[in-house]
């Protein structure tokens, strides 16, 4: 089974890039999310799996602030960035978003050109001193996404006008533009076909040199392809948490083995 | 057995070509039902060409007026006793002495022609005259004196009877029971016009002039209300613009969703469906008695409809934010944009259209609204134009739909055809704006 192979590339690093603590969602009065304890390592691809309504999209937006939108959340417990609690009183969300990049599971591109979608980014950051420069980044960031090619000579055209994933593609490069740290991908892949995931997947892949990417997915197998280290969320808990290949081959948690062959979900 | 067979007794048969009773009702009350929408279409319709015929064939008539042209000998004796063109002296000559020279002239040249009519008196021939020409003349000279003792070429307004007689609306039969005119006026007037002396041609000053008392429907004009409609609509444009478009962005983008926003929500929903005379008391109360603006003021007549018009601006406006969808927003906050750079890059544009066509659909209908002027003053007979802003937005005058609610209500069926020709005028700006507003739409649209 080609599909189930797992990766089979070694975390380079075990340092923890983003390490949470105890932390609650609360929508309103339902409790969304229960005691989730990770650490995220830099340059590793994560996995989040789980059934819907986990609590694992739940999870990922709490990484950069994103529940702040909405007004119902509540996040309780401490998760820190390099060291820093982003849920401190003191820290600007904007600040936090432009390390912790985020792309979301429809397509979702500005209504300006191709250019102005990745420019966006860089501009309203200050990367930024002059339009070559600017030109740079987002020639880099559509190479990065491996875009440039379909679109280099368009560059003025729609971002709309791309085929879905063009536009996820390209959402990926606007999120790389602004230099994050940490890749957010929240199911990139569900409105894809399966040469556009295979291309996503791909890029995930080489984006890990320069990134920590945590990826929510509803695909085993996408977990399996492109992660390093996964995390299984039931019912609003962690339940298990670890390097890919023993979660996919040895589960130590009756559930985790359960999800993965397919008895709950 | 499981339920999916359950129903199997129940299963339809017969032939697919032959429709059963079922399907047959359903079709007939989908047909009844086109029916009835076509014919409510129709209905709506017809109402409208009848207003538009209605309309358009009783006040096309305003924008023609029938003129007189003579040459008028501007008699020194008359009109500077002193012969030193002092126009202090000159001012002194009422319209009397110039109605005195303007009688002359046309007796001279009627006498010249021989078109003479029995039984006629010198007021009578006088008389076909507009009252207004005299005071017409009087402006042409006190503005230029070396027109003193010459003989000039004029056009002059006619009587609006005259008038009345060419478009129809007087004949020798209602001549006679009309102590306004008689028959042998119309006589005459009728070998005038044979000579060329009398003409219909265009009327700029229905467009152009101010109002006129009831004695002279045949020179009152819109410009007065035009010009007062037109400051009204900057002072509402000024103001509602702005306040409407940031209450809507905080309300739909900012404002935390709580009992208090909800009952703001309420509230402005009420207000768009507050009669507008309502809305004329308060100005009355508010900026007339209390903060002491001038009545018959376009200031206030455009802070008023500002009233009236903003919730019907914030609540289209909230409609067009609203239906940006979320995953634009979602977008710019993830790459690190903050709320109000999210707001203004990504949602404004895309929302614009709908805020704009909203912007100027409730322009429209301050523009047609009446009862709120009524109240604070702007009913009043303004003959005088408003001076040049920022000044004129202190001075009186009317507006477009007074005018005509004014219009219609004077004796002489003269301004029944005003009324109607101001309501085309009317029409003609609604209809501009909406063109506006659509190609606002499609301008901004077309942007993505």
């Amino acid at each position: 089974m080609n599909d189930m192979r797992i990766a089979e590339r070694d975390v380079e690093t075990n340092e923890s890039k983003i390490s949470a603590r105890k932390v609650q969602v609360y929508y309103g009065t339902n409790h969304a999310l229960k005691d989730v304890d990770v650490d995220i390592l830099d340059k590793t691809v994560t996995a989040f799996i789980g059934p819907s309504g986990c609590g694992k999209s739940t999870f990922l937006r709490c990484l950069n602030r994103m529940n702040d939108t909405v007004a119902s959340a509540r996040v309780e417990g401490t998760i820190k960035l390099d060291g820093e609690n982003i849920y401190d009183a003191k820290v600007d969300p904007v600040q936090l978003r432009a390390k912790v990049g985020m792309v979301f599971q429809k397509p979702n591109p500005f209504p300006k050109s191709i250019y102005d979608n990745i420019a966006y980014g860089p501009k309203i950051h200050g990367l930024t001193r002059s339009k070559s420069e600017l030109d740079g980044i987002v020639e880099t960031s559509l190479k990065k996404a491996a875009l440039w090619n379909e679109v280099k000579d368009r560059l003025d055209s729609p971002g709309t006008g791309l085929s879905g994933g063009q536009q996820q593609r390209l959402c990926i490069a606007r999120a790389i533009a602004t230099q994050p740290e940490v890749l957010l991908m929240d199911e990139p892949c569900s409105a894809l076909d399966p040469i556009a995931t295979a291309q996503v997947e791909e890029l995930i892949d080489e984006l890990r040199s320069q990134f920590s990417v945590v990826i929510v997915t509803h695909s085993m197998q996408q977990a399996a392809r492109v992660s390093q280290r996964t995390a299984f969320f039931h019912l609003g808990n962690l339940v298990e948490y670890g390097e890919t290949g023993q979660i996919f081959t040895n589960p130590k948690d009756p559930r985790t083995e359960s999800y993965i062959t397919g008895r709950i979900g | 057995m499981t339920d999916a067979t359950a129903n199997a007794s129940a299963r339809r048969t017969g032939s697919l070509l032959v429709p059963d009773a079922r399907t047959r009702r359903r079709n007939a009350a989908e047909a009844r039902f086109k029916i009835y929408g076509l014919a409510a279409t129709l209905v709506g319709m017809v109402a409208l060409v009848m207003l538009l015929i209605s309309i358009f064939s009783s006040g096309t008539g305003a924008f023609f007026q029938t003129f007189l042209h003579i040459p008028v000998t501007l008699d020194a004796a008359v009109l500077d006793k002193s012969g030193n063109r002092d126009p202090a002296e000159m001012q002194k000559v009422t319209t009397i002495g110039y109605a005195k020279v303007l009688n002359a002239s046309l007796q001279k040249v009627l006498d010249d022609k021989g078109m003479a009519v029995a039984g006629l008196t010198d007021k009578d021939v006088a008389d076909m005259i507009s009252k207004e020409a005299p005071a017409q003349i009087r402006n042409m000279v006190l503005a230029n004196p070396a027109l003193i003792g010459q003989t000039v070429d004029m056009t002059i307004l006619a009587n609006g009877r005259i008038d009345g007689y060419f478009k129809g609306r007087v004949s020798m039969e209602s001549a006679q029971l009309d102590k306004n005119v008689s028959p042998r006026q119309l006589e005459l007037a009728d070998k005038m016009r044979a000579a060329g002396m009398l003409t219909t041609d265009f009327n700029w000053g229905f467009l152009t002039s101010g109002d006129s008392s009831d004695q002279r429907p045949e020179s009152a004009g819109l410009g007065v209300a035009i010009i007062g409609s037109l400051y009204m609509m900057i002072v509402v444009l000024v103001l509602s613009l702005p306040i409407g478009v940031a209450a809507s962005i905080y309300l739909e983008e900012f404002a935390p969703k709580n009992r208090w926003t909800d009952l703001i929500e309420v509230n402005i929903a009420n207000l768009a469906a507050v009669p507008s005379i309502v809305f004329g008391i308060l100005g009355l109360a508010v900026f007339i008695n209390f903060a002491g603006l001038p009545q018959s003021a376009p200031i206030v007549g455009g802070l008023v409809l500002t009233l009236m018009t903003l919730p019907r601006i914030i609540i289209p406006a909230r409609a067009a934010l609203k239906a940006v969808p979320p995953s634009i927003r979602d977008a710019a906050l993830g790459v690190g944009a903050s709320k109000m750079q999210s707001v203004f890059d990504h949602v404004l544009p895309l929302a614009a259209p709908g805020i704009l066509t909203g912007m100027i659909i409730g322009l429209a209908q301050a523009l047609g609204e009446t009862a709120p002027l009524l109240l604070i003053g702007m009913v009043a007979f303004v003959r005088e134009f408003p001076g040049a802003p920022p000044q004129g937005f202190f001075d009186p005058a009317s507006a477009l739909p007074v005018q005509v609610y004014n219009w219609t209500q004077r004796s002489d069926p003269a301004f029944v055809e005003r009324a109607s020709g101001a309501v085309i005028v009317l029409l003609v700006f609604l209809l501009i704006m909406n063109a506006v507003a659509i190609i606002l739409r499609r301008r901004f649209e077309r942007r993505w």
